[in-house]
């Protein structure tokens, strides 16, 4: 664990791959339009991006051929099996799902509607509530950092946006899923989340594939900026599939609290081929909070990269995060965690920490918690374990009758469910639980040769 | 009974059958059957168990949970709630425990003689034919003993649980009276008796044991 109080550029910097959006946004006044022909430009300026840490670590995109990908437009209606059996039974607030290109269900309780909440296409969007996309679109995202940054901005079509006006309240969610289905999809999504003062709601990202087999890209953006005094609980669950299904997925996820306002923000990450997501939370006016809660998962050839941020922009305000993960198979998971405190920031407090534990011996783990910290009178701090299985957990179970497997399932599901019920939602910690179960079931092969060669 | 370092958690580790440990002589009989190398959850589901000296805290999962997993390892079909509601209610009354203490995370900060308590209740809860306490007697204040001994007791008169109970101190011995005495030097059995050992032990220390073995093996 390591305390910092002041600025320490060289250490602080020198093992970190990525940078922080810190306040950079390509939303300045101008038009949808204008920015998607400023994006076409940087994308055809753009190589495919390689991302490499200092000898250990590298995420490439050069395997990726995105000439051989495109966007699938299909026709609405329907909603895909596999967004049912995710999502359950129970009638959420509103749900839109897009499937390839194409959003193809929308719907909202006609009561909240009645109240000015909006959930449409981000396409409906631009032309029924210019003055509210116009004012926030990419007002936090860029377009530039990237080739594929660049592509989501040039190519999107469908989205998502949600509009939660001041003083609403809503306990049931509101989900958003993208469901790829289909070899070959290129899946440019956006989804931007604009509240108002003093509202309450949950909002939720699900990214699903169906059953086919071969490479998908799905590049995204995610945004949301919340009100004064608004709490907002926003979860993301990505499960592109396993054996087969080969989805890369690029995304830059953001979001932006107000005074006094409070998010929680979950992502559940169970995998797909290649994975390099950037999330970047703000606290960015005084007394406000964030949580920030997250899994990951990793299987077989699977590469994960993952790039959180926990941004202060202003002083009295407060931070924790907790990441969990765990790796099976011949994975490859790496996760930076950034805590950034920008000058004048004073009085602001956080702290971050970040777990992985090996369930392989083929698997490899990165754990690198950082901090840069340009103001006085802060506490922020920093922590990360990487673990494996421990044995005299093991064994205590067995000698209580539990099989090798059922006591490593406890010890994961255990590792994992302070987090997991911090989702508070019955169904949606039933699917979690359920889908890691299924992946350490998966791995026993692996885990059990991992333990006999200890 | 056996000082400090004399094999006795060892012996108990091995019955249990933990990895750590090979057998290079000798066998392991359970009722006739050859246990030698049996998987540690055979030996548990055959009705052997071990009250750890220092249990593993395992966070993230509930006593009463736990529980329910370890009694369904020994059971066809799993154990209906109103049944299993019934014997935690038994078991926690027995040995003093507040049933919110089932919901908490299994030994995760638990304090020493919590955690003391939480293997007798697993022990209540899973019946055992045989049950080994390796030390379940150290660090635990004289309320907390006689509440422990009693479990032993009451499971001992009602279900016919045999007990191999480790200490090296003879306090335990005032709550639970032994058939046999065994006593361990430097990893073997050298002394065997009844509750009288106890109390030439208490009067002249385990050197006495060593100086008449050492005159033996002279």
């Amino acid at each position: 664990m390591a305390e910092a109080r002041s600025t320490k550029k060289g250490a602080a910097r020198a093992a970190t791959l990525y940078q922080p959006l810190e306040g950079r946004g390509a939303g300045d006044g101008r038009s949808v339009e204008e920015i998607r022909a400023a994006a076409l430009e940087a994308y055809e300026r753009l190589e495919a991006p390689t991302w490499r840490r200092s000898g250990f670590w590298t995420t490439s995109l050069r395997d990726l051929d995105l000439d051989a990908l495109e966007p699938r437009h299909v026709e609405p209606g329907g909603v895909p099996a596999v967004v049912t059996e995710a999502l359950g039974d129970d009638r959420p607030a509103g749900l839109l799902v897009q499937r390839g290109a194409t959003v193809v269900h929308v719907e909202l309780d006609p009561e909240l509607a009645a109240r000015g909440v909006v959930l449409s296409s981000l396409e409906d969007a631009v032309r029924e509530h210019p003055d509210l996309v116009r004012e926030h679109f990419m007002r936090r995202l860029t377009y530039d950092r990237h080739k594929l940054e660049a592509a989501t901005a040039a190519f999107w079509t469908g989205g998502a946006f949600l509009h939660v006006p001041d003083g609403v309240v809503v306990e049931r969610p509101f989900q958003i899923a993208y469901v790829i289905d289909e070899a070959g999809t290129a899946q440019y999504a956006h989804t931007l989340v604009v509240a108002g003062a003093n509202a309450d709601f949950r909002v939720r990202e699900y990214d699903l594939a169906g059953e086919f087999e071969g490479p998908a890209l799905h590049a995204g953006h995610f945004e949301a900026y919340l009100g004064d005094g608004t709490r907002a609980r926003i979860a993301h669950l990505q499960d592109w599939g396993g054996d087969g299904q080969e989805v890369y997925d690029v995304s830059t996820h953001f979001a932006r609290v107000g005074r006094d306002g409070h998010a929680t923000w979950i992502p559940i990450h169970l995998g797909g081929r290649l994975t390099r997501q950037h999330i970047e939370l703000s606290t960015a006016e005084p007394g406000s909070d964030m949580r920030h809660r997250g899994i990951y998962f990793t299987e077989e050839e699977e590469h994960l990269d993952l790039f959180t941020v926990d941004l202060h922009e202003v002083g009295h305000t407060t931070g924790d995060t907790v990441w969990k993960g765990a790796a099976t198979g011949a994975s490859r998971a790496s996760y930076e965690g950034l805590i950034k405190i920008v000058p004048g920031a004073q009085e602001s407090h956080t702290y971050l920490q970040t777990h992985s534990m090996m369930l392989s011996p083929r698997a490899k783990v990165d754990a690198i918690p950082s901090l840069i910290v340009e103001t006085d009178s802060v506490s922020a701090s920093h922590g990360g374990t990487v673990g494996e299985v421990d044995e005299s957990q093991v064994f205590y179970m067995q000698s209580r009758g539990l099989s090798r497997h059922e006591a490593v399932r406890v010890i994961v599901e255990g590792y994992f469910e302070p987090i997991v019920v911090q989702l508070d939602d019955e169904g949606l910690e039933r699917l979690v639980r359920e889908r890691i179960n299924r992946k350490l079931a998966a791995a026993e092969e692996d885990i059990e040769a991992y333990a006999a060669a200890k | 009974m056996g000082p400090n370092g004399s094999g006795k958690s060892t012996l108990a580790n091995t019955i249990l059958g933990h990895p750590a440990y090979e057998v290079t002589d000798g066998q392991i009989l359970w009722r006739g059957e050859d246990f030698t190398e049996a998987d540690p959850e055979d030996r548990a589901q055959a009705g052997l168990f071990l009250a750890f000296q220092y249990p593993a805290a395992i966070p993230g999962v509930s006593v009463a949970n736990f529980l329910r997993m370890a009694m369904n390892t020994k059971r066809e079909e799993p154990i209906n709630v109103k049944e299993f509601g019934a014997k935690l209610k038994e078991a926690t009354s027995l040995l003093h425990v507040d049933r919110d203490f089932t919901k908490r995370h299994l030994n995760d900060g638990f304090s020493g003689g919590e955690k003391k308590r939480c293997e007798i209740l697993q022990m209540a809860m899973l019946e055992p034919k045989v049950a080994v306490l390796d030390e379940t007697d150290s660090g635990l204040d004289i309320d907390a003993l006689r509440t422990v001994a009693e479990g032993v007791n009451t499971l001992q008169r009602d279900k016919g649980m045999g007990a191999l109970v480790i200490t090296h101190y003879q306090r335990i011995l005032h709550y639970v009276t032994p058939d046999f005495v065994h006593i361990m030097l430097d990893g073997r059995i050298v002394r065997e008796g009844g509750p009288e050992l106890v109390e030439q032990l208490e009067a002249r220390g385990y050197d006495w044991i060593r100086e008449e073995v050492g005159a033996l093996d002279g």
